[in-house]
């Protein structure tokens, strides 16, 4: 009964309930949407935000950011295709898209835990350093199906059970984090590194391990999502992955991971990458026009953050009005 | 005064000519502290003495550079705050320490949750930190996030961290300041129950009163050294507030004989809820007024409510007979009144600009032709003033985080001069600087109140306060206890009002 009444208090609740309502609104309008090709269509889609929001809200809950997501893996995707068709097989290249990713993941960290810089600046540099090395080693080239390794395009485009296998890497990404996330001591160090960084530190917190690890974890998991990506769109060129750390952060946020650190949980980034994912279908479907889209989420954004402020401030002030009473 | 033997047993720790420096300043000198267990032990002594460096030693914030610590007969191992804690300390901040995301389960346990199968176990956690609650008496929902809850009961939930730890030290650092009369005799309470459990616990307060009703034993410091110990009930308050001011006030402060002048600046009657009520004083031209107290007694919030950072309630600010629009710096500013806030880093300097910029701030119109600030004119003007100042740096265009504190606080005090103002406001003018810097700064206040300013000084230093004012203003928790001419001021009359104690004339 608990469980119950704690997953309507909790903080992906609303999420959920926007989402069902913007399913219902897109159906009604066009039952089409709520076909099993629309649904695909949405999980497919979804795949790749789910993923890396996974991995930023690793960050996010230290009260961090990681711009240099898009950069890394339209990298690895390309670097996957590329060594593939140079003949090291896909082993070869999946260990070079881990290789790249936990080079920029523990660069990254290595400049926020233990040299103190600002991450946001950080992974800005990380974004476009990144992007210029691709388009150095791209050079004009791109990845062809035919350059493909076969397992990555099966991958891509095969179902089990009517869901596509993309869509569930994503969703046993998701069920294993959030276990993580919630029962692991050290992923519980994070929520507090992010709540109140200061007080990490006197609680003997091993801070600067901590958002180390964190990085080199989310550079891994964005370089080996290149494979995901490569799997979904069966080719790639130096604009891969241009821009897609904003609708990763995008997806963190509308899901109720607090930019400013310490709350939000991998199953509130996946709810809220669904949610947008779901949001761009039915204005689709509504027939408004595809660049309302932007202007929506965007909104949707900001709804979010002042949903959050609008929480925090109702929990201080029944608590103000509580300590009044002596 | 020599260390009483008369405790039993062997101490838990003992920490032993502990000295500690910061770049050129001595925080702590020669600093001692004996525990027992099963005693309330308190540590006495002004701001700037030395308490807060020597628990910030033990809590493993700072290493000692010099000195011996001994706990439970091992040497005990400094630096980090991780190994404090597993050997047993457990320090409750003046400043709360909890994750207001975080559960308040969670928050006892911290760093060291409960786990089953290497899993976190949040049952066993809630049931815990339930049972802690209890055993402190309180009723608190470990299930409950920590945002929002009182001081009282985040003190709390660090108690029972600390008895999660099976702490065998702990520290509370002022935990009654800002405590309602009601969760100070909880927390008493609560002591009184670690005590006998055999804990030995170390507790800061200011407050006399509550020192002797709740503590054992007693250490004082000064000046980063311990100069006394003593069992509560073989001293007396009288003693402990001599131990306490100790030093003779030198003749640093070349105070300057005063021309007294008319009344410039009246405050009558403000009052802002939880922070002062009815404070009503004059200041005259050439007078330095100081307003005396503890930290936190209110001093710094009465001169921003009448300097207009922060509105008050009630009452109203008179500057040569016109009222002071309230919560309105910049209309201060234009009538004339100048605040030299304490925390300079934070509001006082733009700290990456120029030591010329800063200084020129507070004058962009004078400086400015037309809508484009001269920068030669800025120049010329700090210029002017570095000299007055005697400021030492490498060139104008320096930014002022690469000066000294004391050097910062002569150019903020230099900023404000610049504007001329009627009524000088400081805080804390020389918090933080060298001895030599200290009487400069001394001397310039001296010569602006002679040359026919009004100065108002927020000072917690009683040397300062009884050397550079003619009157004596003293708060304590908001409220004015009484106030003191320079002829019949003394440290013992100070620290008595600021404690609660009445004066004997």
């Amino acid at each position: 009964m608990s469980t119950m009444k704690n997953l309507f208090r909790a903080r992906e609740m609303p999420v959920f309930l926007a989402l069902v309502l913007v399913v219902a609104i897109a159906g009604i309008a066009n039952p089409a949407f709520l076909s099993a090709a629309g649904a695909i269509d949405i999980l497919l889609g979804v795949a790749i935000v789910a993923i890396l929001a996974v991995g930023q809200t690793f960050v996010i809950v230290m009260r961090h950011i990681d711009l240099s997501v898009g950069s890394l893996i339209g990298f690895t995707s390309f670097l996957i295709g590329d060594l593939y068709a140079q003949g090291y097989g896909l082993w070869g290249g999946l260990a070079a898209a881990l290789g790249v990713g936990l080079i920029v993941g523990a660069a990254n960290g290595f400049l926020v835990a233990y040299l103190k810089l600002p991450s946001l600046v950080v992974t800005l540099g990380a974004l476009y350093i990144v992007r210029g090395i691709f388009n150095d080693y791209a050079f004009g080239r791109t990845i062809t199906a035919a350059m493909v390794p076969p397992e990555v395009a099966w991958i891509g485009l095969n179902r089990l059970g009517g869901i596509p296998y993309l869509f569930l890497i994503g969703l046993s990404l998701v069920i294993v984090s959030g276990l993580v996330m919630r029962r692991v001591r050290a992923a519980r160090d994070l929520y507090a590194i992010g709540s109140n960084p200061a007080a990490a530190e006197l609680a003997g917190i091993p801070v600067a391990r901590r958002v180390f690890g964190a990085f080199v974890l989310n550079g891994a998991i964005t370089g080996l999502a290149g494979a995901v990506m490569l799997g979904r769109f069966n080719a790639a060129n130096a604009n891969s992955g241009i821009a897609l750390e904003l609708i990763v952060i995008a997806a963190c946020v509308v899901g109720g991971v607090t930019i400013a650190g310490g709350s939000g949980s991998v199953w509130g980034a996946f709810l809220g990458a669904i949610l947008l994912q779901a949001i761009t279908r039915t204005i689709g479907a509504l027939g408004i026009p595809q660049f309302w889209q932007q202007a929506f989420n965007g909104g949707l954004i900001i709804l979010a953050i002042a949903f959050d402020k609008y929480l925090n401030s109702r929990v201080k002030t029944t608590t103000i009005m509580g300590s009044h009473n002596d | 005064m020599v260390l009483s033997s008369s405790a039993e047993g062997r101490p838990v720790l003992e920490m032993a000519h502990v000295a500690k420096s910061f770049g050129g300043v001595r925080a702590l000198v020669d600093a001692s502290l004996t525990l027992y267990a099963g005693e309330a032990h308190a540590l006495l002594g002004e701001n700037g003495a030395g308490k807060s460096t020597l628990l910030k030693t033990l809590a493993g914030v700072h290493k000692a550079d010099a000195g011996d610590i001994t706990l439970k007969g091992k040497a005990f191992v400094q630096g980090s705050t991780k190994d404090s804690i597993e050997q047993g300390i457990a320090v409750i901040y003046q400043e709360p320490s909890l994750f207001p995301d975080l559960t308040l389960a969670e928050n006892v346990f911290i760093g060291r949750q409960l786990t089953s199968n290497g899993l976190v176990d949040w049952a066993a956690m809630e049931r815990e930190s339930r049972e802690l609650f209890s055993r402190l008496g309180v009723t608190l929902d470990p299930h409950q996030k920590a945002r929002g809850i009182s001081i009282a009961d985040q003190q709390i939930v660090e108690i029972a961290k600390a008895l999660s730890t099976d702490a065998s030290v702990i520290v509370m650092d002022e935990p009654t300041a800002a405590l309602s009369s009601k969760e100070v005799e909880r927390l008493f309470t609560v002591v009184r129950n670690l005590r006998e459990q055999g804990s030995a616990v170390v507790f800061v307060s200011h407050r006399l009163d509550e020192v002797f009703a709740l503590c054992d034993r007693m250490t004082v410091m000064r000046d980063g050294s311990t100069v006394g110990s003593a069992l509560i009930p073989e001293t007396s308050e009288t003693e402990v507030v001599r131990l306490m001011v100790g030093r003779e006030v030198s003749e640093l402060f070349p105070k300057l004989p005063p021309k007294i002048g008319d009344v410039v600046l009246e405050v009558k009657n403000l009052s802002l809820e939880g922070q002062f009520s009815d404070i009503s004083f004059e200041v005259r031209a050439g007078e330095i007024f100081a307003l005396a107290g503890l930290v936190g007694s209110g001093r710094s919030e009465v001169i921003r409510a009448i300097f207009g950072i922060d509105r008050y309630d009630s009452g109203s600010v008179i500057l040569n007979g016109n009222a002071l629009p309230a919560g309105k710096p910049a209309a201060s500013m234009a009538a004339g009144v100048a605040l030299v806030p304490e925390d300079r880093r934070q509001q006082g300097l733009f700290m990456a600009s120029s030591v010329a910029r800063n200084v020129a701030v507070t004058l962009l119109k004078k400086l400015s032709s037309w809508i484009l600030l001269r920068k030669k004119r800025e120049e010329e003007t700090a210029g002017q003033w570095a000299e007055t100042l005697q400021l030492k740096f490498a060139s104008l265009a320096d930014p002022v985080e690469r000066l000294s504190g004391g050097n910062q606080q002569k150019v903020v005090l230099s900023k404000w001069l610049a504007t001329e103002p009627r009524v000088l406001i400081v805080d804390e003018p020389t918090r933080g600087i060298d001895v030599g810097t200290k009487s400069e700064v001394h001397r310039l206040l001296s010569q602006k109140a002679q040359q026919g300013m009004a100065v108002v000084m927020v000072s917690s230093e009683l040397p300062e306060v009884l050397g550079m004012a003619d009157r004596i203003f003293v708060m304590r928790e908001g409220t004015h206890m009484g106030t003191l001419d320079r002829d019949e001021a003394d440290p013992e009359k100070i620290i008595t009002l600021a404690t609660g104690g009445v004066v004997t004339r």
